[in-house]
């Protein structure tokens, strides 16, 4: 299999760079792109000092696997992919989204990182609930899976 | 008939606990479930910026599978409810 997909509890262990580097080197592809996402510090003027992300792990999984599969199929089949996704309590710094591919070319490899980004944010059922250094939270609005001509 | 709604995201915020059980007449469907939410919603949650909720939720079986409104629920069903979503 050349791409890995997995969600990784905050509580329990880290999104890591090192293990996504590994993964993806491959003699035949020369070209390497990673997008990390980091937890940011400052939210529409509020101070952010963390987030949690609330993930549904059976649909995530599935819809990962999905995404990579047609990335592949639409830029590189050769590419390897290796996306991991935070779940749960994840302070400001740390990672939330780590996409590494390594692809024949440049081109493919940024293309491959941005589009699986981009199709994540509208198809993985992942939730982001904010925390303010005034102790107040708040859940982050975000694109509904339900189709918009059902929307009235 | 009841059903067992699993709580994802901002709906979280209908209750303290993972599963909202929800009372709906025999026979009833998802938009029927929209309707019976948006009542709950109104009556009681209406500060927590969940006016929307039922609009733009979707709906999903246990088997993993998105429903659509006409889908027709079962006594004791589980089903979850995602909120939109806002992942990466």
């Amino acid at each position: 299999m050349t791409f890995h997909a997995a969600i990784v509890k905050a509580e329990n262990d880290k999104i890591s760079l090192e293990k996504a580097k590994e993964f993806i080197i491959s003699e035949e592809n020369g070209a390497e792109s990673i997008f990390i996402g980091r937890v940011r510090n400052e939210n529409s003027g509020k101070k952010v000092t963390a987030v949690t992300y609330d993930v549904h792990d059976q649909v995530v999984i599935k819809s990962f696997q999905s995404i990579c599969n047609d990335a592949k199929n639409k830029f590189d089949k050769s590419s390897s992919i290796f996306l991991e996704h935070a779940k749960g309590y994840v302070p400001v710094g740390e990672i939330s989204i780590l996409i590494a591919v390594s692809s024949g070319h440049r081109d493919e490899a940024f293309k491959i990182c941005r589009y699986i980004l981009e199709e994540i944010k509208h198809k993985s059922p992942i939730w982001k609930k904010e925390h303010y250094i005034d102790g107040k939270e708040e859940w982050l609005p975000g694109h509904s899976l339900r189709p918009k001509e059902e929307i009235k | 008939m009841q059903i067992q709604l699993k709580l994802y995201g901002s709906s979280k915020m209908l209750s303290d606990k993972e599963i909202l059980n929800i009372e709906l007449p025999n026979n009833s469907n998802i938009e029927k479930l929209r309707g019976v939410l948006n009542k709950i919603i109104s009556e009681k949650y209406l500060q927590n910026n969940l006016k929307n909720l039922p609009k733009t939720a979707a709906f999903f079986s246990e088997t993993d599978e998105v429903i659509n409104d006409n889908y027709k629920l079962k006594n004791k069903e589980l089903i979850s409810i995602f909120p939109p979503i806002g992942g990466g």
